[in-house]
């Protein structure tokens, strides 16, 4: 067995720069009490190191853009690297939170040899990229040490790698903490000073997971490999690092995943004929964009356009701050379009989606929508209309304030004409929303206008009298 | 219109609740015209004092209550709610006790209260407003057995208390009210439920709101109230809202609540003095004793004057009590051998001199005793007093014992909120990025005086919207000052005859087992109550081992009165600026201007204290004073006044005493006013306003007849001092320590150190820098070692060689140690196994001792030492017998023997320290820092010229005093090196200057006197060099 193993000293970040043009020093933080996780290069030359406080880390580079890591993130970028490695080679395997591993022995003759299988992933790194440090070794342990230590070189001769493996300083060895520092206690300093110790009297000073972990090294223990396959979902995020205000923005990014789409498709020999689309804003809902094909689909650049078609159309409500490209439909290459619409194997939220994206095709998107609650004072916002291909299910209940409310909230309150006929009550006085720049300040009643009907009613300010509802 | 008392009322200490501050709420209710006002805060009183303060000179009457929501549902299935207000000064008692009652049940901060509380607290004199549930929350029957339930317990002290908030189904909420009233035939009485004092208020209440439900107010409406009439509204507007009985009913409860805060009469514990005695004839027994100590051949004329004038004073504003309650504490500690010393203005007088609370001879310093307790401004006395810090836990179990918990407890100190934390909340409430706004937080400059900082932040790019921005900074500043939570004082302890769960209430402090009352030291001192300041000082500890070594070594005992006075070559010493370990006196600041101010007398002592402190060098004092000092400027004074004030510092105000005398006598304040100026100064950071204070003084100067430039000047120098000048009282007190230490250092330095390493950690040195400064000064330090140890360093043989103790071994515990020296056969340990067995010694203690190299009489090195004890194949116990005849294990060949490197590496590491070489004397030798002078070179260097230098970094200083410039202290094997860098120098170089812990600097010397500078320019980070020196060494300190 030949195992590649491949390290990512920062993917998370290598992820964030590939859709970001400036060149300022990046860090990624993580935790409560602010910590670098990932620091770039530039971020690096200025001393920024992982572990340190941010508040170092501002002390030494003051312009340093940071990025607060959100829980399971890099779990996800972790998989979309093992999406394009399966391409690879078919047993791959996950190292959270920054590895890969690959059983490479079997396709060396598919290659044309290791170098041909050495090229073709660093060829695929370089695509995408990333940073990563690779290095082959005979057991996954020996191969994740070398690439995490950066020392792998394309060799498969058995005492070059075990010459890189003893000389790994003990640091690098990936002993738990409390060994590493016994180890070092005993004068030791590197890997190969450790296992030229006497076995027996060494096995009787080491926890048994530090021994199982130098037998796992050495391959005299075996260290199974739970083999990874991808989902039946493609899911994509782009994260930016500055909003992005014009939709002409989102089509560089958006291209970038429409091909890793494409590629995922043409590997899987599939098409689609449904892309969900999410904006993420700073605040508030993301908007949501269904895309329908006319027919199933693999081509970016069919996606694409049908994208910008979309974004130009609709112009964007808020800053973006990122994006996410979701698939969940695939069809073979061969079934014919429509074969299973409103059939009877079709689920009916399925149908219901695209019914309703059949209706806001012919009627534009904002012609169909769904009433939502919100926790509101402000009557006007107590309630939104949210898209209505929204995913119910996502949605967390809402607290509903107290208050009567019409059933007829007008759109825009027009001027009260008359004097009411009754005053049945009041005043309810709101006054909120000063936070968002839509503040209100009023004072509502109940009256009964002399013809008769119930209205909700306001003055303002500036004491005029506007009528902001009817009551059934 | 019949008038109006609110009644209902929450401050800011209900906490991120109110939106006011008490006094904003008093001035507000006087300047509407109300009748009375009661502070209602969360089961709290802490608001009281401050809205006493502020109502004293009103006519609104104050009225004490608390708010409260029980736990739990005792009827039905509503939680009830209700405010208690105190009738009389019985009832405020019995408000104290329940609200004691509910505060220690629960976590800091929380309370909690059951239906049951109410019937085992008797609350027969408090008045109970009950807040009926929301009609959401309840139907109407669920809400009248909650409201019959509550009134069973107060019976016709019971009202329904309505509001008008205005909010949706306010009618049906009133008519509830009205049916729940005629069912329960009680009153009901108008409320505001008040928050805030102003409508102004309501986006700050919003955000505290949103901060309590810890969410951006975009998710908090369900929290937020719809809008902002919880404030107190002006007397026409309650006439609109409600019926007029509503309104006669809260007059007619105001009437009823006859207790004032000022009614609280603190009544000193009487413990103390014996029943046939005055407290007075108490207090003058104890003097008399103590002068005939004090003055063994009679006490001189001018001295009996003294005490015969302070005795009076103190009679007339009864104070016996308090000094006879320090005298206690202070006789208990001497008792105990714990040292102690009182200061501040009153510990300066006679009395105290002869009570023993101070040592402080007034023979020495006639002009202090000017400002003993002063009678205009009606404040108790303030004395402090400090104890060995390691032992001052036993002075307040003492206090807790002799008074009980129920009549002593901590002083609160309230938590506010500063810049900092008020961004970082304000900000969080609005949503922006919380990275954003750390990054924000940690780019301010917040020494900048150039740039206030919220140009910093707009410079920074918070927000381009400047209308968000305004917002943002209005409620920053809003926010500013406002309590976040009550913390517990440094030392500053209540003690009371009564319960003190009867005076004020009482809550958890964040330390187990140590409570605190709700109110702070200003509270008290508004409100005229006394407490006693129990501090801990860490130089007495050091020094009462000190003494005690030099007894053991002179063979009779030695004590502080036994040093002789002024000593020349102590102060010779001291103007070498050889202070390391000295009281006061050993910061770099203060190593620098001994030389230059060159102290020859105790009184240059007090100056030495007090002017290196951001006030005088602010003020730009330093300078002045030294020329005149040195002869090279003459002094002259406008008057004699002033040259009363001044003349003992030379014409220079030094002293904060001397700031506010010169208000006084050059500007004809009065000792009230000058006190305000006082306070204003200390408060001028955060609130900084003194120009109210600046037109009166400069036109008081002028009418005085000095010229506008001296009263410029002077202003200018009042200014500097800002709340950091320090007292001439206090200064006073610590001079003698400082002297004490010094004269130590100099006669006995084996035991200074001895004493200085027992009793880390304390001052400004690691023991490392100590025990280098100790063989600099001729001290032979030996090693620790288990045949040689105990857990403290001890001094051995007729030559009094310091050896260190097992202390300095991390992670070793002081048990296991004790244990090692206690079992330790006559001959010593002679291998691993005996001394882990007699010894009873855990793996890990073995480890620690490996670690140290504490065990080289049967270990070969550490690594062969480690090697041995981490085989745990062989179970201890199994061999205890046969231990004696136990065969060695054989050494394991192939493990390498220790480099010097590694073993000073692994020494550092172990133990915080080497007595092998210096790192950099290895680097030195192995040709690393070819051309860097060593400390001890450079003192011979000339001034101007370039030089490199090279050390361990011990020290990276940015005082507020020296704006820009940061002092780095290098440390090399000859002593230390000081660095200054300046802001431009650091700007560029901000990675090696924040980051390296081994750092080489070229520079060029400065030279002033005998203090020398290296003027940095280019900085280089070696630290790489300690990691190849030998192996790791990631935590080398």
């Amino acid at each position: 067995m030949l195992w590649l193993y491949l390290h990512f000293p920062h993917m998370l970040l290598d992820h964030l720069r590939r859709h970001r043009q400036s060149s300022r020093p990046l860090a990624i933080l993580s935790g409560q009490d602010p910590r670098v996780a990932q620091a770039c290069p530039e971020a690096r030359a200025l001393g920024i190191t992982a572990g340190m406080r941010l508040k170092t880390a501002l002390a030494l580079a003051p312009n340093l853009d940071v990025i607060q890591t959100q829980p399971g993130q890099d779990t996800q970028v972790l998989e979309a690297q093992a999406r394009w490695l399966y391409r690879c080679a078919a047993h791959i395997a996950l190292r959270p939170p920054d590895g890969l591993l690959a059983e490479v022995a079997s396709l060396q003759r598919l290659y044309g040899g290791l170098p041909g299988v050495w090229q073709t992933v660093a060829q695929a790194l370089e695509t995408h990229q990333l940073t990563a440090s690779m290095a082959l070794g005979h057991t996954p342990e020996a191969a994740r040490l070398l690439a995490r230590a950066d020392q792998g070189e394309c060799t498969a001769d058995t005492a070059r790698i075990r010459h890189r493996v003893t000389g790994l300083p003990l640091s690098q060895a990936g002993f738990d903490r409390t060994t590493t520092e016994r180890l070092q206690r005993l004068g030791l300093t590197r890997l190969g000073e450790v296992l030229a110790l006497p076995p027996a009297e060494l096995a009787r000073r080491l926890s048994p997971d530090a021994l199982s972990h130098l037998q796992k090294i050495q391959g005299t223990r075996p260290d199974p490999v739970q083999p990874w396959h991808p989902p039946h979902v493609f899911r994509q995020e782009v994260d930016f690092l500055q909003d992005i205000e014009q939709s002409q923005g989102l089509l560089f990014p958006l291209q970038r995943v429409l091909s890793e789409l494409e590629e995922e498709l043409r590997w899987r020999q599939q098409d689609t004929d449904s892309l969900h689309l999410s904006l993420r804003h700073r605040q508030g809902d993301d908007s949501r964009i269904h895309l329908r094909t006319a027919g199933p689909e693999h081509r970016a650049e069919a996606f694409l356009n049908l994208a910008r078609l979309h974004l130009e159309r609709h112009p964007l409500s808020a800053p973006v701050t990122g994006l996410r490209v979701c698939v969940r439909r695939f069809l073979a290459r061969d079934a014919s379009r429509g074969q299973d619409l409103f059939g009877k194997h079709s689920h009916p939220e399925e149908a219901w989606h695209t019914l309703a994206s059949r209706l806001q095709a012919r009627l534009g998107a904002s012609a169909l929508q769904r009433l939502v609650p919100r926790a509101d004072h402000r009557p006007e916002r107590a309630w939104a209309a949210a898209g209505a291909l929204g995913e119910p299910h996502q949605q967390r209940p809402v607290p509903v304030l107290p208050g009567h409310r019409p059933l007829w909230l007008l759109a825009s309150p027009y001027p009260l004409g008359e004097a009411p006929a009754a005053w049945l009550s009041g005043p309810e006085r709101i006054r909120s929303g000063w936070w968002d720049g839509q503040p209100v300040q009023r004072d509502y009643y109940v009256v009964q206008l002399a013809d008769g009907p119930l209205a909700w009613v306001f003055r303002d300010l500036r004491n005029d009298w506007f009528i902001h509802g009817w009551f059934g | 219109m019949p008038g109006y008392a609110e009644l209902f009322c929450v401050s800011n200490f209900t906490f991120l609740t109110g939106a006011s501050h008490p006094h904003e709420l008093a001035e507000r209710a006087a300047a509407l015209g109300y009748h009375a006002l009661a502070i209602t805060d969360a089961c709290s009183v802490a608001g009281i004092p401050r809205a006493w303060a502020a109502l004293k000179a009103q006519p609104v009457k104050l009225i004490t209550g608390s708010w409260f929501q029980l736990s739990d549902a005792p009827a039905g299935e509503a939680r009830p709610s209700f405010v208690l207000l105190a009738r009389t000064r019985k009832g405020y008692g019995q408000l104290c006790r329940l609200i004691t009652t509910g505060r220690r049940r629960a976590d800091k901060g929380q309370y909690q209260l059951h239906g049951h509380d109410l019937d085992s607290h008797c609350l027969d004199d408090c008045l109970c407003l009950w807040q009926p549930p929301p009609l959401a929350g309840s139907d109407a029957q669920q809400a009248l057995a909650c409201g019959e339930w509550l009134q069973q317990r107060f019976h016709h002290r019971f009202w329904i208390a309505a509001s008008r908030p205005l909010e949706a189904d306010e009618e049906q909420r009133l008519a509830r009210i009205r049916w729940l009233a005629d069912q329960l035939r009680c009153p009901i009485v108008a409320t505001g439920e008040v928050h805030m004092h102003s409508r102004e208020r309501q986006p700050l209440q919003d955000v505290l709101t949103a901060l309590r439900h810890r969410c951006t107010l975009d998710q908090a409406s369900p929290h937020l109230f719809p809008n902002g009439e919880r404030y107190l509204r002006p007397l026409p507007v309650l006439q609109r809202l409600f019926p007029e009985p509503w309104l006669r009913e809260t007059l007619r409860i105001a009437e009823a609540c006859t207790f004032e805060p000022g009614a609280l009469r603190y009544e000193y514990p009487a413990d103390l003095v014996p029943a046939n005695e005055t407290p007075t004839d108490h207090l003058r027994r104890r003097v008399r004793e103590g002068e005939r100590r004090r003055y063994p051949e009679g006490t001189p004329e001018r001295v009996r004057d003294q005490i015969r004038k302070e005795l009076a004073l103190i009679e007339e504003l009864k104070y016996e009590h308090y000094f006879l309650t320090i005298h206690d504490i202070v006789r208990f500690a001497r008792g105990q051998g714990i040292l102690c010393q009182g200061r501040g203005s009153a510990a300066n007088s006679v009395v105290c001199y002869c009570l023993g609370m101070t040592e402080v001879n007034p023979a020495k310093v006639e002009l202090l005793f000017e400002r003993f307790i002063s009678r205009d401004r009606n404040e108790p006395p303030d004395i402090d007093v400090d104890f060995e810090h390691e032992r001052r836990e036993d002075v307040i179990q003492y206090i807790y014992r002799r008074y009980t918990r129920e009549r002593a407890a901590l002083a609160a100190t309230v938590i506010r909120y500063r810049p900092r934390s008020a961004i970082r909340d304000v900000g969080r409430a609005l949503g922006f990025d919380p990275a954003l706004v750390e990054q924000l937080l940690e780019a301010i400059d917040w020494r900048d005086r150039d740039t206030d900082w919220r140009q910093q932040i707009l410079d920074k790019g918070l927000t381009r919207n400047p209308r968000i921005a305004d917002r943002f900074f209005n409620l920053v500043n809003t926010l500013l000052g406002f309590p976040r939570h009550l913390s517990q004082h440094v030392g500053g302890f209540v003690i009371s005859a009564g319960p003190l769960a009867e005076l004020v209430p009482v809550e958890n402090a964040a330390m187990a087992d140590r409570t605190v009352i709700q109110w702070d030291k200003d509270d008290l001192k508004s409100l005229g109550l006394m407490k006693v300041d129990v501090l801990a000082l860490g130089m007495l500890s050091a020094l009462r081992k000190a003494l005690a070594l030099i007894g053991e070594a002179r063979g009779t005992p030695f004590t502080l009165q036994d040093i002789p006075p002024e000593d020349p070559d102590t102060y010779a010493m001291l103007c070498r600026g050889d202070s390391i370990g000295v009281f006061q006196v050993e910061s770099r600041a203060q190593i620098n201007m001994l030389p230059r101010l060159r102290p020859t007398t105790w009184y240059d002592l007090v100056i030495q204290v007090a002017i290196v402190r951001p006030g005088p060098i602010q003020g730009d004092m330093v300078h002045p004073y030294l020329r005149r000092r040195h002869g090279q400027e003459p002094v002259a004074y406008p008057n004699d006044a002033i040259r009363q004030v001044l003349e003992r510092t030379l014409g220079v105000p030094i002293f904060q005493e001397q700031a506010i005398k010169l208000a006084m006598v050059a500007a004809g304040f009065s000792a009230g006013e000058a006190d305000q100026l006082r306070r204003a100064m200390a408060a001028w950071k955060a609130h900084g306003d003194l120009t109210p204070f600046r037109d009166k003084l400069i036109a008081g100067m002028l009418e005085r007849g000095h010229d506008p430039e001296f009263a410029e000047r002077l202003y200018q120098q009042i200014c500097g001092f800002g709340g950091y000048g320090f007292p001439e009282s206090h200064a006073a007190s610590f001079a003698l320590l400082v002297y004490a230490s010094a004269w130590i250092k100099r006669h006995y330095p084996a035991m200074f150190y001895c004493a200085l390493l027992n009793s880390q950690p304390m001052g400004f040195y690691s023991p490392s820098q100590l025990v280098q400064d100790a063989r600099r000064h001729g001290v032979t330090v030996r090693p620790a070692d288990v045949n040689h140890s105990q857990w403290q360093h001890t001094l051995e043989g007729p030559e009094h060689h310091l050896r260190l103790g097992l202390r300095l071994i991390r992670g070793l515990p002081a048990a296991s140690a004790e244990r090692i020296h206690r079992h330790r056969p006559r001959r010593g340990y002679r291998d691993t196994r005996e001394l882990r067995r007699l010894a009873r010694l855990s793996q890990r203690d073995m480890e620690c001792l490996a670690g140290a190299n504490a065990m080289p009489g049967f270990t070969r090195n550490r690594h062969q030492a480690y090697w041995e004890l981490l085989d745990h194949e062989v179970p201890a116990a199994l061999f205890a017998e046969a231990g004696e005849t136990e065969r060695p294990e054989p050494p394991c060949e192939q493990l390498p023997e220790p480099s010097e490197g590694q073993d000073i590496l692994a020494d550092y590491h172990s133990q915080g320290l080497s007595l092998r070489r210096h790192p950099l004397a290895l680097l030195r030798e192995q040709g690393c820092l070819r051309h860097c002078l060593t400390a001890e070179q450079l003192t011979t260097a000339h001034p101007g010229r370039p030089v490199q230098v090279a050390g361990l970094v011990t020290g990276r200083q940015r005082p507020s005093s020296a704006a820009g410039v940061t002092f780095v202290t290098l440390e090399d094997e000859t002593g230390n090196v000081n660095v200054v860098v300046w802001l431009a120098t650091a700007r560029h170089q901000r990675k090696p200057l924040l980051t390296a812990r081994l750092l080489h600097v070229q520079g060029v010397v400065e030279r002033e006197g005998e203090v020398v500078h290296v003027m940095a320019g280019k900085l280089t980070d070696l630290s790489h060099l300690i990691e190849t020196l030998p192996v790791r060494s990631r935590d080398f300190h």
